[in-house]
């Protein structure tokens, strides 16, 4: 055939590098509506609830009991499930409707059902929902820090240019698992050198994840994965009890955490039991509401390339969120994978959360570059902070960071750096030297630093764990060695580990160490004019420009 | 592909502290010959066991067929290493090396972008893994990372891991693999 | 006591920082670094009490989340036990590596040395879902 010149270039689009697929409901490769998705019902005697979704209490699976028991509200299922479920549809987007009515029926909801009701909307009803429904009037905004040498030196800097940058929330890893001790004690120190009262973490296996946070070096943990099946939550190793066990370990110790969840990652894990997607986080959701963890990363998360691949993909990842948000549950609502080869169509995919708002608008904005990106790279990078920007200024949204200046960035690098060095020279570990501190500033990523011996780093690091440090070993040199800001910072965030408050609904602390949370920053979105509007000091801030007009300039 | 593989009895516990183990999971050489990324099977073997030896370690190689699941192939490989050391590998050519006591999802180097790695890679994780059990403290193998490596592949490596999870068995031990070159 | 109020009450930290006491009685104005400097502070005492977490839940109670308040009782619980238990018990309760005796034990001791019921009848409650669903371990491994 004589080829169509527009039919070859479109071919060589960069869309059409993105892989693609048909539903397969055998495989459970089907966003939102399976043949085999049971029918919602629910039958409770005594108090106890004896059917869910067509299984009989006799026939329950570990997780089927676990959410029966402590997911739903069986004082309210038979209410909730008598709704028609278009009925309560059109609530979600009735701006009459109060959120807190809409939550006390959803609580009331099985699996099932939950998926019933959001399937009778389309994106910009789920959107307008979504607006409603999110938990915390206020939307954040979280990102990644990582490098592909573990350097722990610019993954302070990278932190601190974040933190300055707004956003509430910071996420580290490995790409050596030996080197989380340095990565999250890393990620601290550059946070509270960038903006007093950033949140961090370290995604790490569950027990060393624990096992960072008792030891101060991280203030949350997001990590702790649940699936929707009993299969693919055993092959994670863990179930509904041990999951619930650990979430109280965390609050234990102070420690704010939320699960991780999402649509495709029992695909993923090869065994779907032919379910939606949807339908099983349904179910994730449920467990989430069943273990009282107060909030979820769903959005498909690292399962988006094969979620984006079937139709109706992008429409179940931001019911997903919804639904954690009608389940009265913090969502940080994904963005953070890369799963597209075409940046219109991820644009695209960030605006159904962008705009409405959710807790936290991305769980992980790459704030490095996509190459550097140990998650394997997020949706957005450090490349795209001015497209970010001008959207917020374009549409008057606030997506939860704000612009800095150059010289802002330089000087909370460079200290952040500063402070690693005095700390690592403190604790007696593999010493950084100025030009690596230099280098950090400057940096556009790990190409850019002197390299470090990683084998006698990791060394160091297991070591630094077995002497016992702490994060107060950490204050103590920050202190002596003339970073007193960055040692108080850290000592406040100890604080709020006693204090608990921020342990409640999608907190996050401003710069005052104050917290907000849904509990003290209610949504009361109820229609124009009312819910977060973007307004005097923030929007001012929102609409800095550098290479934006002045009538002066002129 | 390039080798052949016969299955002995169950795998015991190695008494030669000169062992690694490299555990292959489910579908590994029988249901799929080839990675990811159309790589003969046995040629990564053969670099992984070469890397081995050029090290002065002994390669076994077992089958696991109980998981799916790369940690758990590993820490069922590393539980029965002489050496406490394994080199756990997915058909698809995802690769861990793992240590014996160390829980199943903490690892000492782990591969995770399997259409990335090169023979040349295999070599070079197979040469770790017997420093590691000599008890050395070797510089990690260099870290390959392409963001746009799930949009590509995540589709095939799931219909891999369905063929994985045909393989499997959840009742069966795991066993020792005779392995010609 | 009267119990707690999200609206009212919260953020604690603001409205009743003299109802907080570290998990060795400290109060919050003990933490701080003239303290950390002369080495009077340890991590111990950076620590959440289970009278905050009992007042945290409280809170949740009436915000509309009594599982999470649950959580917040399991925790109080919780903060008894070391940090080394806790992993090992958390490792305890994973498929496939516990028999039921052992999980049993767990229960009875965290009853015993810790007074932790709720968390002991987590674990009895899992040792009779792990027997009926096969996450046991199995008997000859």
């Amino acid at each position: 055939m004589k080829r169509s010149k527009r039919f070859e270039k479109l071919e060589k689009m960069p869309i059409n590098q993105d892989g693609f697929a048909y539903e397969w409901e055998e495989a459970g490769l089907v966003a939102m509506d399976s043949p085999y998705d049971p029918l919602p019902g629910v039958k409770v005697e005594n108090g106890v609830i004896v059917e869910m979704d067509g299984i009989r209490r006799e026939d329950f699976d570990s997780l089927d009991r676990y959410i029966a028991d402590y997911g739903i509200d069986a004082a309210a299922a038979e209410a909730s499930m008598a709704i028609d479920s278009l009925e309560i549809a059109k609530m979600l987007v009735d701006i009459n409707v109060p959120r807190e009515e809409i939550v006390r029926i959803c609580c009331g909801c099985t699996p099932a059902k939950l998926v019933e009701i959001v399937r009778h909307l389309n994106v910009v009803e789920i959107m307008m929902a979504q607006m409603k429904m999110r938990t915390r009037k206020t939307p954040a905004n979280q990102a990644h820090a990582t490098n592909l040498d573990d350097n722990p030196v610019l993954i302070a800097a990278d932190a601190a240019e974040e933190a300055a940058r707004g956003f509430a929330e910071l996420e580290t890893t490995c790409a050596l698992a030996r080197y989380a001790p340095f990565n999250a004690m890393a990620l601290m120190i550059g946070a509270q050198a960038g903006r007093a009262g950033v949140l961090n973490q370290c995604s790490m296996e569950e027990a060393t994840e624990l096992a960072l946070g008792m030891r101060g070096f991280t203030s949350y943990a997001e990590t702790l994965s649940v699936y929707g099946t009993e299969t693919v939550l055993i092959d994670g190793g863990d179930t509904a009890y041990s999951k619930a066990f650990l979430a109280s370990a965390y609050a234990s110790r102070g420690i704010k955490i939320r699960y991780t969840s999402g649509t495709g990652s029992e695909v993923l894990m090869g065994n779907a039991e032919r379910k939606s997607m949807l339908y099983l986080e349904a179910r994730c959701l449920l467990l989430t509401r069943a273990c009282g963890v107060q909030g979820v990363q769903n959005g498909s998360i690292n399962a988006i390339p094969l979620v984006a691949a079937v139709p109706d993909g992008f429409r179940a990842i931001a019911a997903e969120n919804l639904m954690a948000s009608m389940l009265n549950i913090e969502v940080a609502s994904g963005n953070d994978t890369a799963f597209t080869h075409s940046d219109f169509r991820r644009g695209a995919k960030l605006m159904m959360q962008f705009m409405p708002g959710t807790d936290y608008v991305t769980s992980g904005y790459g704030g490095i570059p996509n190459f550097d990106n140990v998650f394997a790279g997020s949706n957005q990078d450090c490349d795209d902070y001015d497209d970010w920007y001008t959207l917020q200024r374009d549409m008057r949204v606030d997506g939860g960071i704000h612009p800095i200046t150059e010289e802002e960035a330089l000087a909370v690098r460079s200290r952040a750096a500063k402070a690693m060095q005095a700390v690592f020279s403190g604790l007696g570990l593999p010493e950084i030297s100025d030009e690596e501190v230099e280098a950090a500033a400057y940096a556009y990523s790990y190409k850019d630093m002197p390299a470090r011996n990683k084998a006698k780093d990791m060394k160091a690091a297991e070591n630094m764990m077995e002497r016992g440090i702490t994060a107060i070993d950490i204050i103590k040199i920050l202190f002596e060695s003339g970073f007193e800001d960055i040692a108080e910072n850290v000592m406040n965030l100890l604080k709020q580990r006693v204090t608990g408050d921020y342990l409640h609904t999608a907190s996050f602390l401003d710069e005052n160490f104050k917290v907000h949370s849904a509990v003290n920053d209610r949504n009361d979105y109820m229609g124009p004019g009312t819910g977060y509007r973007l307004s005097g000091e923030r929007w001012e801030k929102l609409k800095e420009k550098t290479n934006a007009l002045r009538p002066q300039d002129i | 592909m390039s080798i052949v593989i016969k299955e002995k009895g169950i795998s015991g516990p190695g008494t030669d502290s000169r062992e690694i183990i490299a555990a292959l999971s489910p579908a590994f050489g029988t249901l799929i010959k080839k990675n990811i990324t159309d790589i003969d099977l046995g040629d990564i073997l053969k670099e992984i066991a070469a890397g081995i030896e050029e090290e002065g370690m002994k390669c076994r190689f077992i089958k696991v067929y109980d998981s799916t699941d790369l940690a758990v192939i590993a820490a069922a490989g590393s539980s029965l290493s002489g050496s406490g050391i394994s080199v756990a590998l997915q058909s698809r050519g995802t690769t861990v090396i793992h240590q014996k006591g160390r829980v199943p999802l903490d690892n000492l180097e782990l591969f995770p972008q399997s259409p990335l790695y090169s023979l040349e890679i295999f070599r070079k994780i197979g040469k770790n893994a017997a420093k590691y059990g000599r008890g050395e403290n070797p510089e990690p193998v260099e870290i390959l990372n392409d963001y746009m490596v799930p949009s590509k592949y995540l589709i095939k490596s799931t219909l891999m891991h369905f063929k994985e999870g045909e393989a499997m068995d959840r009742e069966r031990k795991p066993v020792d693999l005779e392995v010609e070159f | 006591m009267v119990k707690l109020d999200a609206d009212k009450d919260y953020p604690l930290f603001e409205k009743h920082p003299e109802y907080i006491r570290t998990f060795t009685g400290k109060s919050l104005d003990d933490i701080s670094i003239d303290n950390i400097k002369s080495g009077m502070l340890t991590a111990d005492d950076c620590r959440i009490s289970p009278e905050t977490l009992e007042l945290q839940a409280q809170i949740q109670e009436s915000f509309g989340n009594p599982q999470v308040a649950m959580n917040f009782r399991r925790a109080a619980e919780m903060t008894a036990i070391p940090d080394e238990r806790i992993l090992e018990i958390y490792n305890a309760m994973r498929p496939g590596i516990s028999t039921k005796k052992e999980l049993l034990e767990i229960a009875d001791e965290l009853e015993r040395e810790y007074s932790a019921k709720m968390n002991a009848q987590l674990i009895r409650e899992a040792a009779e879902v792990y027997e009926k669903r096969d996450m046991l371990r199995r008997k000859n491994d």
